[in-house]
């Protein structure tokens, strides 16, 4: 059986059930049990071509998965999502748990597919396919919400896997005026519900200030400038701040993406940004100047020479991933940033990004579910935001999480050949970059941020340079400050 | 104890080394000048010089709590301490006891001057160690305290810069949107805005075009106001006035979808749906004095469920003060029809406008100057004459705010401290994100 060690459980159960299409549990090992060794025995195309025979087998699926749940760990990680929702859906009823589970499973069957050789691409297709059809982004319990919107990022993931694909739909989706007030609106939605934007930018924003407390000039480079609000509260601290020279002139260079090519954040252009943060500062008597620096055409590659610097003023590089309304960006050119980073030689590295589980050897099927555990921790959190507005999260999913869904799973499906990534974090570490411990006030800030908002958020401390905004037991966002020059703060 | 003991009467040992220490006539001096006495079991004397080595060892070694024996004596390094000597003084130490009665007669100090020192050193190390290891903690924990409350304030001024920040992002975007037949109407800058927004409002019952655009921003804004602190501030504010009057929402509810129903504008799902069902759904006043401040199982019960998702009374009052300077001249106009039971997104503001109308009766604004609470920090001055910068004109309205404190302070068990009301309350006005907040921001309780 040494050839089935990458072909996980959920596959070895659908083809117990091909060659039952009973409810049995039981593997067969004498079948080999490899879709590969599988296909000459089926003709796979012919079947993909009629998906009806596979209704069978996956209708049984549904019924009968919950059966499996002592297989391995992957069930146990299935269990642990779902009832993460049964947690918040004190009225959802165990049908939904159990169709709920059963979602999980077929992600899981399909992600499996995907992974492995072409035959079962197709299959994976099948299932995916029949997910479509069994759940939709807008309905249904959490669970059922999110596994549709998996299901569109892995159909997506199969067929852009050349490419272009993803990007073309953001393209689109991001053009027309409607979506963008929408977003607008999502935006503050996302902001009101849940404080995983305030917790990034404050904790980001008061590591900066303790940093350039005595500073008459303050350079921010922001990889991702988005809208602006981050600075907002910046200006407003430099501002008001009472020991140290009264408002440091503040600079701000934002990291704009190459090529124009229509990719431009949900909420407008960085060049609007750039007047909305200058109107903002002048509004308040912050001196203030806005600058851009353009990344590489080719892949959004970071070049420290395009920064114009000015003697004198502090350095900072600030870097905010994987909010929840952030766009996927390409780890190259995240790290071509850090890069930047180290050979720039700011006071400090301001770093936002969402904690995924447990990194090392595992595979594209463990970290598909720790995604996918992940997004439904945040799911959980964003209905108890507020539970009775449904359509308003439906919003926040729709224009948010699905782009960031679908980003993450078409990254993870691009690395899934490569080695094991690790957070940035991790990465600045062995770049050689020094934590910088957390402030009493800060942890002290973002406690008292959380407390505004539902019971379920914490905020934990981590390796002392490191806050960890969680949703119950799950850890779902962290910010960290690192310095790589020699000088103490 | 020796805090009492003139330096004068010390003077009778001088010129002691520093290492080396009187022997009194019942003690022998060990060779490395600590004075034992002669019983079986020595007892050393803890002579002036000693305990101040050992109080500076103490203190190196980061005080009392932090200083072990075994650290204590690799710090003093004075040859013939015992970790048993050190362990019972160093108990001592920290229980506040001054082990010094010999110290009369021990005086180990070369003069008067360098004794004085001593003195005044040993005094605060002395009698007051007791009260000084109190105190630290004391001290610490006030500072932490305030820090703690700074950090809160500024947390709530940098919520509100964000709040105002993400107005001027609505406004584009509305402004955006109403594309054309709003130009001529929304010519007005962003930056000083919400002035023009509120008093067109104030005018916008008619329903033109003109009118639309700031009920829709503020309709875009206020539904958003989920801003949890408002949560708290529900504790503080009671919420005794907020369930009457519902026919009054849903009439000025009915009104503003006539208003709004043309123009097609349905950016906010259904935020406000959500407040329309709160308002339907509320307990009448008496029976649920004080929402629950979260609602951590989710859906389940309505007043539960409207106080999670962030609505609460107070926020309305604060509207209210907006509708108080729109005259209500629209609202009237319409009052006749009752077709309230569609859930329109938009009207949630405007319900509590109304709202917030029948509530001015209740409320007026020298009561409401009154009730404000007492804002301590300049730099809420600061800051509120910052964000004055961009209005050309201040409203004079006063803010609503209901009596600061209810006496349900107690009831934040997740809170560390209990905030200050007025902090609360400040950021609630203005993370609403609405026009209402904007205004609270430059004539709330500041004059």
């Amino acid at each position: 059986m040494a050839m089935v060690v990458d072909q996980t459980v959920a596959e070895l159960e659908l083809s117990g059930y091909s060659t039952t299409t009973t409810t049995t549990t039981t593997i067969e090992d004498e079948h080999g049990c490899n879709w590969n060794d599988w296909s000459p025995m089926v003709d796979w195309d012919a079947i993909s071509g009629s998906h009806d025979d596979f209704h069978d087998l996956i209708e049984s699926m549904m019924d009968d998965n919950v059966a499996l749940l002592h297989h391995d760990h992957h069930h146990h990680d299935a269990a642990a999502i779902n009832s993460d929702t049964v947690v918040e859906g004190a009225e959802t009823s165990s049908s939904d748990d159990s169709k709920g589970l059963r979602l999980v499973h077929l992600l899981m069957a399909a992600a499996e597919a995907l992974t492995a050789a072409n035959k079962s691409r197709d299959l994976a297709r099948v299932i995916l396919v029949r997910l479509k059809e069994l759940v939709s982004p807008t309905n249904g319990s959490n669970m059922e919400r999110l596994a549709a919107r998996f299901t569109e990022a892995l159909l997506g993931s199969l067929e852009g896997s050349a490419g272009g694909m993803h990007s073309k739909h953001m393209l689109t989706s991001s053009t027309d005026d409607y979506h963008r007030t929408d977003a607008v609106a999502a935006f503050q939605l996302l902001q009101d519900m849940s404080p995983y934007i305030k917790f990034g930018h404050f904790t980001a924003n008061q590591a900066i200030l303790e940093a350039v407390a005595r500073d008459r000039r303050v350079h921010i480079v922001d990889y991702d400038i988005m809208e602006g609000i981050q600075w907002a509260s910046l200006m407003q601290a430099l501002v008001s701040r009472k020991d140290g020279p009264p408002a440091p002139h503040l600079r701000i260079t934002a990291v704009k993406r190459g090529g124009g090519s229509g990719r431009r954040s949900s909420i407008g252009t960085v060049q609007e940004t750039g007047r909305r943060l200058a109107a903002f500062a002048a509004s308040i008597g912050q001196p203030f100047s806005f600058h851009q620096c353009r990344l590489d055409l080719e892949h959004e590659a970071f070049r420290p020479s395009a920064l114009k610097l000015v003697r004198g003023e502090a350095l900072l590089f600030n870097c905010m991933l994987h909010l929840p309304h952030f766009n996927h960006r390409a780890p190259e050119s995240v790290a071509s940033f850090l890069n930047g980073a180290k050979v720039m030689n700011p006071r400090i590295v301001t770093l936002v990004e969402e904690e995924v589980g447990p990194t090392g050897d595992r595979g594209f099927v463990n970290r598909f579910m720790d995604l996918l555990h992940h997004y439904s921790a945040l799911y959980d959190s964003l209905e108890a935001g507020f539970p009775m507005q449904g359509r308003a999260r439906a919003l926040v999913e729709r224009l948010f999480l699905s782009q960031r869904i679908s980003g993450s799973l078409a990254g993870l499906y691009r690395s899934r050949v490569e080695e094991d990534s690790c957070s940035w974090g991790e990465w600045l570490a062995m770049e050689g970059f020094r934590p910088l411990s957390v402030s009493f006030a800060n942890h002290c800030q973002a406690k008292l941020l959380l407390g505004l908002f539902n019971d379920g958020y914490r905020v934990e401390e981590l390796g002392n340079n490191r806050l960890v905004l969680g949703w119950k037991s799950r850890r779902l966002l962290s910010a960290s400050i690192w310095t790589n020059s020699d000088s103490d703060l | 104890m020796f805090q009492s003991k003139k330096p004068a009467s010390m003077n009778n040992n001088s010129n002691h080394n520093h290492e080396r220490v009187v022997v009194p006539p019942m003690c022998v001096q060990g060779d490395s000048g600590l004075v034992l006495t002669t019983d079986p079991k020595p007892r050393l004397r803890w002579t002036v010089e000693l305990h101040e080595r050992f109080v500076d060892a103490v203190t190196q070694l980061g005080g009392p709590d932090k200083a072990t024996p075994k650290t204590i004596m690799r710090v003093m390094g004075v040859k013939g301490l015992t970790l048993y000597h050190l362990k019972s003084h160093l108990q001592k130490f920290r229980l506040g006891k001054q082990p010094h009665k010999e110290f009369n007669d021990h005086s180990t100090a070369k003069d008067g001057e360098r004794l004085a020192l001593e003195l005044q050193r040993n005094t605060a190390s002395g009698s007051g160690i007791i009260g000084r290891s109190m105190n630290e903690m004391q001290m610490e924990v006030q500072r932490r305290l305030h820090e703690q409350l700074e950090v809160q304030r500024h947390l709530q001024l940098r919520i509100e810069a964000q709040g105002k920040y993400m107005q001027t992002i609505l406004e584009k975007a509305c402004q955006t949107l109403a594309g054309e037949n709003m130009a001529a109407a929304s010519a007005t800058p962003g930056g000083g805005s919400s002035n023009n927004y509120n008093n067109k409002q104030g005018g916008g019952g008619g329903g033109g075009g003109v009118h639309l655009l700031p009920v829709d921003v503020k309709d875009f804004g206020s539904p958003l106001v989920n801003f949890p602190s408002i949560q708290d501030l529900n504790i503080y504010g009671g919420s005794d006035h907020d369930h009457d009057d519902q026919h009054h929402h849903h009439v000025q509810h009915n009104m503003d979808k006539s208003q709004l129903d043309d123009h097609g504008f349905h950016m906010m799902p259904n935020t406000s749906t959500h407040h329309h069902e709160s308002t339907m759904n509320c307990p009448p006043p008496g029976k649920n004095k004080r929402p629950i401040p979260y609602g951590s199982t989710g859906a389940s019960s309505t007043s539960t469920s409207i106080t999670a998702a962030g609505k609460s009374p107070l926020m309305w009052s604060d509207d209210f003060r907006l509708q108080e300077l729109a005259t209500g001249g629209g609202s009237s106009s319409t009052l006749g029809s009752q077709d309230h039971h569609d859930h329109d997104p938009f009207k949630a503001t405007d319900h509590h406008h109304h709202h917030m109308i029948q509530e001015s009766s209740n409320f007026s604004p020298a009561e409401m100057f009154e009730t404000k609470p007492v804002l301590s920090g300049d730099i809420h001055h600061h800051h509120e004459k910052k964000f004055d910068a961009t209005s050309s004109s201040r409203l004079e309205r006063p803010s609503p705010r209901r009596a600061p404190v209810s006496s349900d302070h107690h009831h934040l068990p997740h809170r560390i401290i209990n905030p200050p009301p007025h902090l609360i309350t400040t950021t609630n006005t203005t993370t609403t994100g609405s026009t209402a907040a904007m205004a609270q921001g430059r004539n709330s309780p500041f004059r």
